[in-house]
């Protein structure tokens, strides 16, 4: 058996697919696997695969022309989510794609099209929870936003943000994976690393007070019916995981 | 009347908010807007909403008056002008700084703006306006606005608002003018339905002028199913013939706009033989050039205050969806505010569970091809406590059933419970390249512990079971209480729309 691994982005994992496929070995005598690869199983090659833009491309092509346009979306949004074993995932799934052609999505009683049909739906609702949930604090001129998804959904969520505000500075910070989608006013947005000392200085924006917190707050108090009170339905609705960073649950900093 | 001057902008909002929380309608749907370089905001058809307060209603937009004060009497309500309470108002630029702020800190998708009448509807209506132009031009917002039309307003005021809102309401209030006249003396059918009659033909009207269909899009399902109540109807809405005694006497908005030079003069006073108004200092040709209402009309109606029948508030909503193409009927749930003796005395716990089974039955009419007398009658007239409406229409109409997963068409399995129009959609879908079986369908989101009574895949039921009304009914009693009596006990998960849209899988 032979392992193909990469590291942990789209244009790797695109590239990991395109050598596994042009290394001929037959698919029932590979597999591909995110890294880090924690236990080395005992009689398999591990082969290691560099990101590279244009097989990565290539890859993206094929799919969207020989296969579809939603093929590709539930491809990429399954990239990010955080099963283990999705790169594997999609590459049966590429299989069978690449063999049935554009009926592929509909095929729901295979089970390599339903995984990718699960995992793609779990990153996509979760992406929409972070249209929901993000609240960006002022700071200056930038607006900040700090989530923790567990599904990669910022680049995602950030290109709804681009739409939304499209003049304005503000960036979105996942505090877990130190990554940042970046948005200067009137431009592009994109993704960026950041060192341990920047995520420590950014996460102090997120105590960033003004009139609009408070307003905000005394808001959300008096929206809400008393003879309604139902506080299970809200926790069903807006989980505490996800009120984290929201504005409206966090006890005011200084008072 | 308390009268203060000098409300800080907090004490406002405090104020404001809290008289504008008994309109439940609180949806950004309804319209796909991409945003552009120098403006704010976008909009997503399928709404967002932004967070859930502590009555378990979602937040999706800044729902304020503009003003508490009214010159109106309505029993059932807290701005009623014999109330003793404390009044504010804000400027429009007050509207306008916290829409704005609110929305870059991605705390709502958009405003909505209602208002008590204030001095006459035509007053109002202008401050509302004024808003509304400076929100969209000087502030340059781009994203949802939701507006009140004020009934007795001038039609120019409401076009004009039109113009500058996505979504348009008029309350209905309640569903029969006597109802209304005992609840709201100032109020008539007749005055109500005029503007939503306008708002609707203006809509259709400029719909048709763009290359649209007169009438709203309806969801995907809708247009897949053929038989329900938006189809048949033919024609366009205006020219419908109106059965039920509503009026029908307004011309569209668009041409009683008047023309362009007297529209830049602004804010002087234009005299249109009723009274005075001005329209919004500056509203130009480029504001009439906005899509009318794109988001479409809605209306709200209250439950509970009043003896009307569920058969009867349905058949009202369906006739309103047909006659004014309406988006949305809402429903709330009354809350005892006012000691009278018209209405529930104070501490009355709202009907929650019969609201939720009206806006069940709401989604059944828009989505699943069902009409009103197929859920009740005049010898049924209210919804089984215990069933929710398409269970109990399951358990009355056993003959049809079980159905074939692999053979049965769309409509057909749309009316099995448990079963919603994505997951039907999937269904059709995917049979096309192999059989079904049960673990297939609960990967589609098939709720198995409804359908399995209904179902058979390749010829075969889930489980052996009677098809028996009494015995299937126990259990569908059974997965319904859990849900029942959280709804009623205000515990787990209430009324929400979301929860809707789980019931039914029309989320992702
Ligand atoms: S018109 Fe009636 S319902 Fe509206 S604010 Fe005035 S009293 Fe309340």
């Amino acid at each position: 058996m032979t392992v193909f691994t990469c590291e942990d982005t789209f244009e790797a994992m695109m590239t990991c697919i395109y050598d596994a496929w042009a290394s001929r070995l037959g698919h029932d005598n590979l597999r591909l696997q995110l890294e880090p690869v924690w236990q080395q199983g005992l009689f398999c090659t591990y082969v290691h695969v560099d990101a590279d833009f244009s097989k990565a491309a290539k890859v993206v092509r094929s799919i969207q022309r020989k296969i579809s346009y939603e093929a590709y979306r539930q491809v990429f949004l399954a990239a990010m989510s955080f099963e283990p074993d999705r790169l594997d995932a999609i590459y049966r799934f590429l299989v069978l794609g690449f063999a049935s052609g554009r009926k592929l999505t509909q095929m729901m009683s295979r089970p390599e099209v339903v995984w990718i049909f699960e995992l793609s739906r779990k990153a996509n609702t979760e992406a929409n929870y972070f249209r929901e949930f993000t609240r960006f604090s002022q700071v200056g001129q930038v607006y900040v936003a700090h989530i923790e998804p567990k599904c990669n959904v910022t680049a995602i969520s950030a290109a709804h943000f681009a739409d939304r505000m499209p003049s304005e500075h503000w960036m979105m910070i996942d505090d877990n994976r130190q990554i940042a989608a970046v948005h200067p006013k009137d431009q592009a947005y994109y993704m960026t690393r950041l060192t341990g000392e920047e995520l420590k200085q950014l996460r102090k924006t997120e105590e960033e007070e003004d009139i609009y917190t408070d307003l905000w707050r005394e808001f959300f108090e008096s929206i809400a019916i008393e003879a309604r009170r139902n506080s299970e339905c809200q926790r069903n609705n807006m989980p505490l995981w996800y009120r984290k960073h929201a504005t409206e649950f966090q006890r005011r900093a200084r008072q | 009347m308390e009268i203060r001057s000098g409300l800080t902008l907090q004490e406002k909002l405090h104020i404001l908010a809290d008289a504008a929380k008994y309109d439940v309608a609180c949806t950004s749907s309804g319209v796909d807007r991409r945003g552009r370089e120098g403006y704010l905001g976008n909009s997503v058809a399928a709404g967002i909403c932004h967070s859930f307060a502590a009555d378990g209603r979602c937040i999706s937009l800044l729902k304020i008056l503009l003003t508490n004060h009214c010159i109106y009497d309505c029993k059932y309500c807290l701005n009623r002008v014999s109330n003793d309470t404390l009044r504010a108002a804000f400027t429009p630029r007050e509207v306008c700084e916290l829409t704005v702020e609110f929305y870059k800190r991605n705390y709502i998708e958009g405003l909505f703006l209602s208002s008590g009448v204030w001095k006459s509807p035509a007053y109002t209506m202008e401050r509302i306006c004024e808003a509304l132009y400076l929100l969209r031009n000087e502030y340059r917002f781009n994203g949802y606005i939701h507006v009140k039309a004020i009934p007795g307003a001038p039609d120019e005021l409401l076009a004009a608002a039109g113009y500058l809102a996505d979504r348009m309401s008029v309350n209905l209030e309640l569903p029969t003018g006597e109802s209304l006249r005992k609840l709201a003396p100032n109020k008539t059918h007749k005055a109500i339905l005029r503007p939503m009659r306008m708002v609707s033909d203006t809509i259709a009207e400029h719909r048709l002028a763009i290359g649209k269909s007169a009438q709203m899009e309806r969801s995907r399902s809708t247009q897949r199913l053929g038989g329900g109540i938006f189809s048949g109807a033919g024609g366009r809405i205006g020219e419908r013939a109106d059965q039920s005694g509503f009026v029908g006497d307004a011309r569209p908005l668009k041409a009683q706009m008047p023309a362009e030079d007297l529209v830049v003069r602004g804010s002087q006073p234009v005299n249109a033989g009723r009274e005075s108004f001005s329209l919004p200092a500056g509203l130009r040709r480029r504001d009439l050039q906005r899509p009318f209402v794109p988001a479409g009309q809605s209306t709200q109606m209250i439950i509970g205050a009043t003896p009307e029948t569920d058969y009867h508030l349905l058949k009202t909503t369906q006739h309103l969806y047909q006659t004014y193409d309406l988006k949305r009927v809402f429903f709330s749930a009354y809350v005892p505010l006012n000691e009278d003796s018209a209405l529930p005395a104070l501490g009355t716990p709202p009907p929650l569970l019969r609201e939720h089974r009206l806006y069940q039955a709401d989604w059944l009419l828009r989505f699943y091809g069902f009409h009103a007398d197929e859920l009740l009658s005049e010898e049924r007239p209210d919804f089984n406590e215990l069933l929710d409406p398409k269970c109990d229409w399951a358990l009355r109409h056993l003959e049809l059933f079980p159905v074939e997963i692999n053979s049965a068409d769309y409509s057909t399995i749309l009316r099995i419970p448990g079963i919603g129009p994505k997951s039907a959609l999937r269904i059709v879908q995917s049979r096309r390249y192999g059989k079904l079986d049960f673990p297939h369908l609960k990967k589609m989101g098939v709720v198995l512990k409804r359908a399995h009574y209904f179902i058979t895949c390749g010829g075969r039921m889930m489980y052996p079971t009677p098809i028996e009304e009494r015995y299937i009914a126990r259990q569908l009693i059974g997965v319904n209480e859990k849900e029942n009596w959280q709804i009623r006990h205000g515990s787990k998960t209430g009324f929400r729309q979301l929860s809707l849209f789980e019931d039914f899988q029309l989320g992702a």
